[in-house]
C-alpha cells in the first residue's frame, strides 16, 4: 500500500487506451509543494495525455489520481481545474485584451489581481491592454501562465512551455516558474529537452515517476 | 390548345434551352439540368394530384403534414452526420416550432381552418425550420471541431461545458438565421417571395397577398430562432461527456470516449 501524500498531486498506474492503442501503461507522477518536477520522455509517450487526465479534460481508463490527499474524481471539474492548472503547448488567446484573458472566469477580479497575475508571469502591467490576439509565441505563453496563477492555484502544470520559444524566452520562463515554486507552488513541466528540465527542475522524472540518471 | 399546355410547353422550352446551352458549351451540367427538369415535372404532377386529393378528403392532409415533417426530417438528417441520431434530433428541432406556429396561426384566425390554408402554411414554415436548423447544426458540429482549443481552454479556466460552447452556440445560430433575416429584411426590394407571387398569380389583391405573406414572414422569424436553438441544444449534448468535457461529434456520428 502506497503512502497516501496529503499534500500535493500524485497519480497512480494511469492507464489509457485511445482507438486501439496503449497512451498511458500505468503511469506515475508525484508532485510536491514548492518544487518544479520535469516530466521528461520523448514526444508522443503520452506526457500530454497525462497531464490532461490530472484535471480531468481527458478521463482515464483507470488509476487515481489525488490532490491533496483527496481523489479528484470526487472534486467538481470546475474547481479542480483552477486548483490544477494547466497551460498547453500553444495556449490559445480566448477573444479580448490580455486582461480579459487573464481575468477569465473570474467576475470578482480587479485590475490589482490582473496586474498582480502579470507580474508574477514577469510581464509589465502595461501588458493589461494589449489585444491579445496580437501577442507573439513567447508572450502568449507568458500571458497563459498569469491567466493560470490568476485562479491562484496548487498546482501548475506546463506542455512543453518552450518548445516555440528562442532561448531567451525560454531562459525568462525557467526563472518564473522557479521563483513560483520558491513561493510554494508545486509546478510541472512536460518536456522533452533534458538539458532545460535540468537546468530548472528540482526533479526529473520519466512517466514512472522515477528519476533518471545524471 | 388548352393554357395549361401551353403554359407545360413553354416551361419545358425554358429547360430545353437550358441544357443545350450547357451542353454546347460542354459545362458538363446538360444531364444535371435534364434530370432536375424531369424530376421537378414528375414531383409536382404528383404532388399536384396529392393535394387535389387532400382538398377532398380534409383529413387527409393530417398525413401529408406528417410526410412534410418526415422528409424535412430526413433531409436536415443527411445532413448532420454527427450527431449519434441525427434524423430524430432533426425532427425535434423542425417540426415542433412549424407544427405549434401552424396552430396558432389557424386558432387565431390568421389562417382559415382549411387544408387549403393549413397545407401550404405547414409547408413554408417547416421549409424554414429545416433550413435554420441544418445550417445551426452543421455551423455548430464545424465550431466544435475548429475550435477545439479555445473550449478547452475555458474549460481549463473553471468554466462549466454550457458555457464553454456559448460563443460557438451563439454563433451558429446567428448563421441559421441570416438567411430568414436577410429574407424579411429584402422582401419586395431584392424578391417577392413564393406566397406573394403565389397568391398573386391566383388572382388574390396584391395588398391581400402583401398580408398573407407579411404573417408568413413574421412567423418564420420566431419559427427559425426557436428550431435553431433546438438543434444547437441538440449538438451541445452530443458534444458534452460527463466530468464538464468536451467530445467533438466525429464526422461519421459514432459515438466515441475521451
Amino acid at each position: 500500500m502506497e503512502p497516501r501524500s496529503a499534500v500535493g498531486l500524485t497519480a497512480r498506474d494511469v492507464r489509457l487506451r485511445r482507438d486501439g492503442r496503449l497512451v498511458l501503461d500505468g503511469a506515475r507522477l508525484t508532485l510536491l509543494p514548492g518544487t518544479v518536477t520535469a516530466l521528461v520522455a520523448p514526444s508522443g509517450a503520452g506526457k500530454s495525455t497525462l497531464l490532461r487526465c490530472l484535471n480531468r479534460l481527458t478521463r482515464a481508463d483507470s488509476g487515481t489520481v489525488r490532490l491533496a490527499g483527496r481523489d479528484v474524481a470526487t472534486i467538481d471539474p470546475r474547481e479542480l481545474r483552477r486548483r490544477v492548472a494547466l497551460v498547453v503547448q500553444t495556449p490559445t488567446m480566448l477573444p479580448g485584451t490580455v486582461a480579459e484573458n487573464v481575468a477569465y472566469a473570474l467576475p470578482r477580479a480587479t485590475p490589482g489581481d490582473v496586474e498582480a497575475a502579470l507580474r508574477a508571469a514577469d510581464l509589465p502591467p502595461a501588458f493589461a491592454d494589449r489585444d491579445a490576439a496580437g501577442l507573439s509565441g513567447g508572450e502568449r505563453a507568458r500571458v497563459a501562465v498569469a491567466r493560470a496563477l490568476a485562479r491562484a492555484p496548487e498546482v501548475l502544470l506546463l506542455d512543453e512551455p518552450t518548445a516555440a520559444l528562442d532561448a531567451d524566452s525560454a531562459a525568462v520562463i525557467g526563472r518564473t516558474l522557479r521563483r513560483l515554486a520558491e513561493g510554494g507552488l508545486a509546478v510541472c513541466l512536460a518536456v522533452h529537452d533534458l538539458p532545460f528540465a535540468r537546468g530548472v527542475a528540482d526533479r526529473v522524472v520519466g512517466l514512472d515517476d522515477r528519476e533518471l540518471p545524471v | 390548345m388548352s393554357d395549361g399546355v401551353v403554359q407545360i410547353l413553354v416551361a419545358v422550352a425554358f429547360a430545353a434551352v437550358a441544357a443545350g446551352l450547357a451542353i454546347r458549351l460542354r459545362l458538363g451540367l446538360g444531364r444535371e439540368i435534364v434530370v432536375a427538369a424531369v424530376r421537378a415535372v414528375v414531383q409536382l404532377a404528383l404532388v399536384g394530384a396529392v393535394i387535389a386529393a387532400v382538398f377532398r378528403f380534409p383529413a387527409l392532409s393530417v398525413a401529408f403534414v406528417a410526410a412534410m415533417v418526415v422528409a424535412s426530417a430526413l433531409t436536415a438528417g443527411s445532413r448532420l452526420r454527427g450527431l449519434r441520431r441525427p434524423r430524430l434530433g432533426a425532427a425535434v428541432a423542425i417540426a415542433p416550432p412549424a407544427l405549434v406556429a401552424t396552430g396558432v396561426l389557424v386558432l387565431t384566425g390568421a389562417f382559415d381552418a382549411t387544408p387549403r390554408a393549413i397545407v401550404p402554411t405547414a409547408g413554408i414554415l417547416l421549409g424554414g425550420a429545416m433550413a435554420a436548423a441544418t445550417l445551426t447544426g452543421r455551423r455548430m458540429l464545424e465550431g466544435v471541431r475548429d475550435e477545439l482549443d479555445a473550449i478547452e481552454t475555458r474549460l481549463a479556466l473553471g468554466d462549466d461545458v454550457r458555457t464553454a460552447l456559448a460563443p460557438v452556440l451563439r454563433t451558429a445560430v446567428v448563421t441559421g438565421l441570416v438567411p430568414a433575416i436577410d429574407q424579411t429584411r429584402s422582401v419586395g426590394l431584392v424578391t417577392l417571395p413564393g406566397t406573394f407571387v403565389g397568391l398573386v398569380l391566383g388572382g388574390a389583391s396584391p395588398a391581400e397577398a402583401a398580408r398573407t405573406q407579411l404573417v408568413v414572414l413574421l412567423a418564420l422569424l420566431l419559427v427559425e430562432l426557436v428550431a435553431a436553438l433546438l438543434m444547437a441544444e441538440a449538438v451541445s449534448r452530443a458534444a458534452t461527456a460527463p466530468g464538464e468535457r468536451v467530445v467533438p461529434p466525429p464526422p461519421d456520428g459514432r459515438p466515441r470516449r475521451g
